[in-house]
């Protein structure tokens, strides 16, 4: 604990020392006794100061939860002497929001007295959050010194992104070798009717279409589509964000890419992840519970790094990026390098469909006619970009804040069956 | 309100120049607003010191001797100044409700303390008129004390900043 004294001390002496010499030299008494409660007070509180002893414990009754959850935050004090006031400060990080108790808060603790504080928070934004930084003050019944300490017993918070219900999913264009729940357009062991061919040897009798072998007098079998899984590669640009007020396109981005991993590793399909930024980081692809927490942790430390360093898609190791796997790239397009990273996917063949995140509702005009002409031009760059992937046959769409990522997905899907058509 | 009062008092019972004494109080009023509004203690000091001289330079315009007022002066002072860096506290952090009345209780009895320790040392120093030889002792004895203590505080705190 640090020791230091208070203003109220070197206030005090002053007074005191200022009252008696003034006494002296103006031959004045009464301004020695208007200092004399001054000194009688300095004397007891110098007397009577002596080292506060509490005992602190935390505890956080969660590690991980979702965004908007409610998390419960003890704080157990244990009195080994009396304190006159005790100042508890407990430093919340950003994106907690102090929903019941009083942070910060001044008791008065008596001995052996304990006491719990307890502070509820919401999970107001999905991130990694340290909590448990506590700063206490204490000062002795005079007010004349204060002992400080913080404790630095922080534990780790993890709040997840809350997964949007998703009704509908991006089909890839390929599946994979792995036994999944995809219909591949292949015909093997499934479900999936695809077409009748002669019995053969080795035929199992319950795939013999008895109707059909009836009306052609010889045997018939059944062929099925063989189900799948597939490989899925999240695409995140976080090269750039665009922010306004609390909340940003990488926030949305965020939430989408966490309910897209889990919806797609439900289907039993290999996700994984790029995160293309400042920082560069990856996930192969892969299955299960694990990748998916492993997915959202690298999820929830990602950050806007700001770098000039032009990055391509070179850059990342092989076995990232498996052949025939649909690309899901969340992009506000406000990058180059992601921009033309995106391009050159698509330009080596990779399935590719870019969810544009919006930067728009975070971006406002300057005022005036070359502001709003400015803002023009910027909104055409970005019909361009999207036009330029169009041209390279990729599926783009605007994703606005407040609109269902399901709605997005559906329409999506339906562009890439009207194409298909066509073709 | 306490150093208002104090103001006023000492204008009403100065003998003469009570301009100059309400003047003082004023000045010393309005410091106290200012360190009260910017946390500032010195500010908080400098107004204590503003209305003791403001009530000084009345009792000086009445001749020699503490005058009656004295023991309610030096008690009005001195809840001043614990409120005043009382309400300093109260700004980084508010007391909660229970150590509210407790401060509040407790300074309740300091200023009776306060206003028992003025009127004995009023009763046990014969203090009617003027300062005398016993007076002058007590105040040399009290300020070497205090420079004593301040330079123990001052060593105190270096050592510590070393530590």
């Amino acid at each position: 604990m640090t020791r230091y004294s208070t203003p109220k001390l070197g206030g005090y002496v002053v007074l005191t020392a200022l009252g008696l010499l003034a006494s002296l030299i103006f031959q004045r008494p009464e301004l020695a006794l208007i200092a004399a409660p001054f000194g009688v007070l300095l004397a007891i509180g110098l007397a009577h100061a002596r080292r506060p002893d509490v005992r602190v414990h935390l505890e956080l009754d969660r590690d991980r939860v979702l965004e908007d959850d409610e998390i419960t935050f003890e704080l157990e004090l244990d009195a080994r002497d009396s304190v006159s006031r005790l100042e508890v400060l407990l430093e919340v990080p950003r994106g907690l929001e102090l929903v019941s108790g009083r942070n910060p808060v001044a008791i008065r603790l008596e001995f052996g007295e304990e006491r719990l504080l307890e502070f509820r928070f919401r999970c107001a934004r999905w991130g990694a959050y340290r909590l448990g930084d506590v700063h206490l003050r204490a000062r002795d019944a005079a007010g004349l010194f204060a002992w400080e300490k913080t404790l630095d017993r922080a534990e780790t918070l993890r709040v997840y992104p809350r997964p949007e219900q998703l009704r509908e999913l991006v089909a890839p264009r390929e599946t994979q070798l792995f036994t999944g729940n995809r219909v591949s357009r292949q015909k093997g062991e499934g479900l999936e009717f695809a077409d009748l061919r002669p019995f053969a040897h080795g035929d199992r009798i319950r795939r013999i279409n008895w109707r059909a072998s009836a009306r052609r007098g010889e045997l018939w079998v059944n062929e099925f589509h063989a189900e799948r899984n597939s490989d899925v590669i999240i695409f995140l640009d976080s090269f750039a964000d665009a922010r306004l007020g609390g909340t940003g396109t990488l926030d949305e981005a965020i939430r989408a890419a966490a309910s897209l991993s889990e919806r797609y590793l439900i289907e039993k399909d290999r996700v994984g992840l790029i995160n293309f930024g400042g920082i560069l980081n990856w996930l192969r692809p892969g299955t299960g519970l694990i990748q998916r927490y492993q997915i959202v942790e690298a999820l929830l430390n990602t950050e806007i790094t700001l770098s000039y360093a032009w990055k391509e898609i070179d850059f990342l190791p092989r076995g990232t990026l498996p052949a025939k796997a649909l690309v899901l790239a969340l992009t506000p397009l406000l990058d180059d390098r992601a921009v033309s990273a995106l391009l050159d996917l698509r330009a080596r063949g990779f399935d590719l469909v870019v969810i544009e995140v919006s930067p728009l509702p975070f971006a406002e005009p300057d005022p005036g006619e070359t502001g709003k002409l400015a803002f023009r031009l910027w909104k055409l760059v970005r019909e361009g970009r999207r036009a330029e992937y169009e041209r390279a046959g990729a599926a783009v769409v605007e994703w606005h804040e407040g609109m269902p990522l399901t709605a997005i997905l559906e329409g999506v899907s339906a562009s890439r069956r009207h194409a298909r058509a066509r073709a | 309100m306490a150093v208002g009062g104090v103001a006023v008092y000492g204008a009403i019972t100065a003998d003469r120049l009570g301009f100059a004494v309400i003047a003082l109080g004023a000045g010393a009023g309005l410091l106290l607003v200012y360190g009260l509004a910017a946390a500032s203690p010195p500010a908080l000091v400098g107004a204590l010191v503003g209305i003791a001289a403001s009530w000084s330079l009345s009792a000086w315009t009445r001749g020699s001797g503490a005058p009656g007022g004295t023991i309610l002066v030096a008690t009005g002072i001195f809840v001043a100044a614990e409120l005043s860096f009382w309400s300093l506290e109260q700004v980084s952090v508010p007391d909660e409700p229970e150590l509210f009345a407790r401060r509040a209780a407790g300074l309740a009895l300091r200023a009776v303390g306060a206003l028992a320790l003025v009127s004995f040392a009023l009763a046990a120093l014969g203090l009617n008129a003027g300062g005398g030889l016993l007076l002058e002792a007590v105040g040399a004895a009290a300020v070497v004390g205090l420079v004593a203590l301040v330079f123990l505080l001052a060593r105190a705190g270096h050592e510590q900043a070393e530590r």
